[in-house]
């Protein structure tokens, strides 16, 4: 059982406090991803499970035990670096038997269990050669199979696909995924980067200046964001967000601004009338071609599978629509707009809390 | 990047895996504060406490062939006579004006130096073997050597003397027995040893120009000189920051090439004020003045002291905030 | 490319084609040469007066290369066999023991630079992992070295010559001196070492990334298992390069060496310096025998490390 449960943690350097308390429930053999901004504490707390840093003040239980104080050594984890933290000076080999030989290990069950672990991650011919002489995918790999090799329940990754480019990066994702069905321990992995949370994860944990803005399910996260900071940090291109009020009007609820009225969904809380809100909606819910609003195009990013259309309306408010990528549209040209109200968020202006 | 954060706080004594901890931390303590109690405590030992001792002494009346248990407290009086004396001053400012003239030297030969090995192509390897020799030879074997070659029926002699007769002269110069020679002679010595220095400090300082930046420079159209001026120039700051501080601290402690060569003579006027003291305690046998003495030249050197160092500091600190800014996140 | 010093700057590769005989590279060389010929002659001059008999030693115009090239010299001082004409009295009484000398640097430098290597790497490792002495201390312990060893070399004088002995005899009974002892040398060239030895194994302790130890402590290594298997082998390459270094020092070391020790102990360069002062006729031939001795293992040393000495003076001028 690899339950891991995080209460009431706190984390105070000196006068600064990068946790501010967190609670969390990681189930058994899930894989959890907790993303946020650089200086977040999403390290400093992933640091803390592992044991490297101890926390000013929680708990923290894995299975049934509670491994707040206790060495790292002796939590049965596996952890990867960013930096990978490969031994330089000993071979693939000794790399991947080290956690084996440190429990003191007998000689054959280090062999065989090594050899084991280098044929799942396909680096039995590395064995012999040292980390430097491997390609990046193949250091990766590495340090996944000396992870592994020790049988942890619980796998910590401090963003372990950050240093690598691009298709290598996309590569390792899926390898990470399969990695973990087959495994089934629970995996406990930190990153930046939201496509990366998107895709990996069994369920996202946003964590903003020390505490949990919002914990669920991928597509709940970006379907229902929290709080407008989540409903910003996911979601490429960044969504459009607009300041202004809600109205009571005989049609609805309406979102009024200088420059624009935005018919509001019924399902809107009638309490919002006469409220400050900011008003997001996502650039594929930016229809165009329709509705009584107009802007003009500023700039054109053809993806492929669809058109990126940056244009402004009013006085000068910028807005991004995904669109079709068969519509060709230039700068300068006019167009008419509107959004999909089943589609839009509502946040209160300052504490940026969902409303709706 | 230290590991400061990452240790044991510690926390109350309680059975199983605190314990555990307890007994890691007790590891930690031990490398913590071992090595550095340890160190400190040889520093204290062997330098603090004799110098606390020497303030002692810089107040006592004493000679050394007379025991210990005979001297006395005198105030002042020692540090009067010190600051009184000619001699002490006169050395002082000696070591001053060879240092500033060496130093000066070996800062332009060794940039010099450097900037030619770097341009250079062939032979480096061999360039850079030769050059840093001299700074590897032992000061005192140098100082041997220096004394033969400025016998007056020495190779120098030798080979000035077509210059030497030609304008009327004796070519067997008597080097060493004309003060201003003996200190012309004394600063030679020194630049020949530590030009390596800088040229070591300023060949490093080359090697870690960032090609990118010239290239620049040189695609947007600046010519030679620009280049070296406005680019080149001001990234090796650190490099001769460095070196003026390095060189300047060793060079005013001179003392072996004057005990080889001249002994502070003719007369005295190539005496350091290193070896002013030495004569002071050990030919003299004034200790306590010897340690009047030592106690003054440590309070004005401590202010050059602390002033390199705050300038390797803030030298190192710039650097660092250089290399932030280029870019690696946390 | 950062470290690399025999790497020749871009524009001089790209102009390597280019004219050979370019007036700016002649120049150079020019230059560059001239001043190896100024480095190398003292050397030079050294190296073959000691293979010349004492009737060449000081003779107008001075003989560039021995005529009758001899290795006497090298056989008076390796045998305590030195008789010439004007060599004064306590001279002959107390043979100018090379050997003695060599024994006395061998053993103050070998024992005072290991025992500054250990103390110091343990320490150097304290202040990269956990931040010991504060953050300026890295740049302070370089202020003992920076103090002019005069002003070291009379209150250590004093400790070792007549304090130590009054406090021992007060509190034993027994006058122990530490003057003229191998031991209180050592004990003063540790001291004086580890501002260097903290100084560079600093630089090379932090170039081990501690992710790597926080992936060996993760696995279950406890700190020494740690520092053993992964930093030390890391590092050792440092280690020598350190040790070399002061050993280097340590064995040009002369003041302090000149102050603390008469007669019983003598490190090379004191002995050097003894010979020039007892002597009345210089001893030329023996004298640039004895340099040549003390000068061929440390040139031999240094040129191993050269590379790295590099690194040790750069002072974070280096970019990573």
């Amino acid at each position: 059982m690899a339950r891991i449960v995080l209460k009431d943690l706190v984390k105070e350097f000196g006068l600064f406090r990068a946790v501010k308390g967190i609670n969390l429930d990681i189930q058994d053999g899930e894989f959890l991803i907790m993303v946020g901004p650089s200086g977040c504490g999403k390290t400093t707390t992933l640091n803390m499970i592992s044991g490297l840093v101890p926390p000013t003040s929680g708990s923290i239980t894995i299975g049934d035990k509670d491994v707040t104080f206790m060495e790292p050594g002796e939590r049965g984890l596996g952890m990867m670096f960013q930096d990978l933290a490969l031994f330089p000076h000993m071979t693939v080999f000794e790399n991947v038997a080290f956690g084996l030989r440190v429990k003191d290990t007998p000689e054959s069950e280090i062999k065989e269990r090594v050899h084991k672990a280098a044929d799942a991650m396909h680096i039995t011919p590395l064995l012999s050669k040292r980390p430097g002489q491997c390609s990046g995918g193949e250091a990766q790999r590495v340090a996944l199979a000396r992870t592994l090799v020790t049988n942890p329940e619980v796998y910590l990754m401090d963003e372990p696909l950050s240093s690598l480019d691009a298709k290598l990066r996309i590569d390792m994702r899926t390898e990470l995924k399969g990695l973990h069905k087959r495994l089934k321990g629970t995996f406990v992995y930190v990153t930046h980067d939201q496509a990366e949370a998107m895709t990996m994860a069994d369920r996202i944990v946003v964590i903003n200046g020390g505490r949990i803005e919002q914990l669920g399910e991928p597509l709940e996260i970006y379907r229902k964001p929290a709080t407008r900071f989540v409903a910003g940090f996911f979601g490429m291109p960044t969504m459009n967000f607009l300041e202004g009020e809600v109205a009571a009007a005989d049609g609805g609820p309406l979102f009024t601004n200088a420059a624009i009225r935005v018919p509001l969904d019924a399902t809107t809380p009638a309490s919002l009338a006469g409220r400050k809100v900011v008003l997001g909606v996502r650039s594929e819910h930016v229809e165009t071609g329709t509705g009584t609003n107009s802007g003009e195009v500023r700039l054109i990013e053809p993806l492929g599978d669809a058109s990126l259309v940056f244009f402004e309306f009013g006085d000068a408010t910028r807005l991004v629509a995904k669109v079709d990528p068969d519509l060709e549209f230039k700068s300068n040209d006019k167009l008419t707009f509107e959004f999909d109200p089943g589609n839009c968020h509502l946040f209160d202006t300052e504490s940026g809390v969902r409303l709706n | 990047m230290t590991d400061a954060t990452l240790n044991g706080t510690g926390g109350p004594a309680r059975q199983g895996p605190r314990m555990r901890l307890r007994a890691w931390l007790g590891q930690e303590r031990v490398f913590r504060w071992i090595p550095f109690v340890l160190v400190e405590g040889v520093f204290l030992l062997v330098i603090i406490i004799p110098f606390l001792l020497t303030i002692y002494i810089s107040f006592l009346r004493w000679r050394a062939n007379r025991p210990f248990e005979q001297a006395y407290l005198s105030g002042f009086r020692n540090y009067e006579q010190v600051l009184t004396n000619e001699g002490f001053w006169l050395s002082l400012g000696r070591t001053f004006y060879f240092a500033g003239a060496a130093v000066t030297f070996e800062l332009i030969v060794g940039f010099l130096l450097a900037m030619a090995v770097h341009r250079v192509v062939r032979g480096r390897r061999i360039y850079i073997t030769l050059f840093l020799i001299p700074m590897m030879l032992v000061p005192v074997v140098a100082g041997y050597n220096f004394s033969m070659i400025y016998l007056d029926s020495g190779p120098l002699n030798q080979l000035l003397s077509p210059i030497t007769t030609a304008l009327g002269f004796d070519p067997r110069i008597r080097w060493l027995s004309d003060p201003t020679a003996a200190q012309l002679a004394i600063i030679f010595a020194d630049i020949w040893q530590w030009t390596s220095l800088t040229f070591l400090i300023f060949l490093s300082g080359f090697s870690a120009l960032p090609p990118q930046l010239i290239n620049a420079a040189r695609i947007m159209g600046a010519n030679r000189r620009q280049i070296f001026f406005w680019v080149e120039l001001p990234l090796l700051k650190p490099a001769i920051v460095i070196a003026i501080v390095i060189r300047s601290m060793e060079a005013l402690k001179m003392f072996d090439p004057i005990v080889m060569l001249t002994f502070g003579g003719p007369g005295t006027s190539t005496q350091t004020i290193a070896h002013y003291l030495w004569e002071q305690v050990w030919m003299f046998n004034k200790f306590s003045f010897g340690a009047a003495a030592s106690v003054l030249v440590l309070i004005m050197f401590s202010v050059l002291i602390f002033t390199g160092i705050w300038l390797l500091i803030r030298q190192s600190d710039q650097v660092e905030n250089q290399q932030l800014n280029t870019g690696s996140d946390r | 490319m950062t470290d690399d010093i025999y790497k020749p700057s871009a524009d001089a590769v790209a102009k390597r084609h280019k004219a050979r005989f370019d007036k700016r590279v002649i120049v150079r060389h020019a230059f560059l040469i001239a001043w190896a010929l100024v480095v190398m002659f003292p050397i030079y001059w050294m190296l073959q007066t000691s293979f010349k008999d004492s009737g060449e030693w000081v003779t107008w115009p001075p003989h560039w290369v021995p005529h009758e090239p001899t290795l006497k010299n090298y056989e008076q001082i390796f045998t305590f066999n030195v008789q010439q004409a004007g060599v004064a009295r306590d001279a002959t009484e107390q043979p100018f023991n090379i050997w003695g000398s060599l024994a006395d640097s061998l053993i103050i430098c070998t024992f005072s630079s290991l025992i500054a290597l250990l103390l110091g790497t343990f320490l150097a490792y304290s202040i990269s992992r956990f931040n010991v002495g504060g953050k300026r201390f890295r740049h302070s312990v370089l202020m003992i070295r920076m103090i002019p060893p005069i002003v070291i070399a009379i209150p250590v004088l004093m400790y070792f010559a007549v304090i130590i002995p009054f406090a021992t005899e007060s509190v034993f009974g027994t006058r122990i001196s530490l003057f003229d002892t191998r031991i209180g040398v050592i004990m003063l060239y540790i001291a004086i070492s580890l501002p260097f030895v903290i100084w560079m194994m600093l630089a090379f302790i932090d170039e081990v990334p501690y992710t790597v130890e926080h992936a060996a402590r993760i696995m279950g290594a406890s700190r020494m298992y740690t520092i053993r298997k992964i930093v030390l082998p890391l590092v050792a390459s440092g280690m020598v390069v350190t040790f070399l270094f002061i050993f280097i020092l340590n064995w040009a070391e002369f003041l302090l060496a000149l102050t603390l020790t008469h007669p019983d102990v003598s490190t090379l360069p004191v002995l050097l310096n003894k010979f020039q002062s007892a002597s009345e006729g210089r001893l030329y031939g023996p004298q640039a025998a004895i340099g040549t001795v003390i000068t061929i293992p440390v040139v031999i040393m240094g040129i191993l490390i050269q590379k790295h000495l590099v690194k040790g003076f750069s002072f974070g001028m280096m970019r990573r």
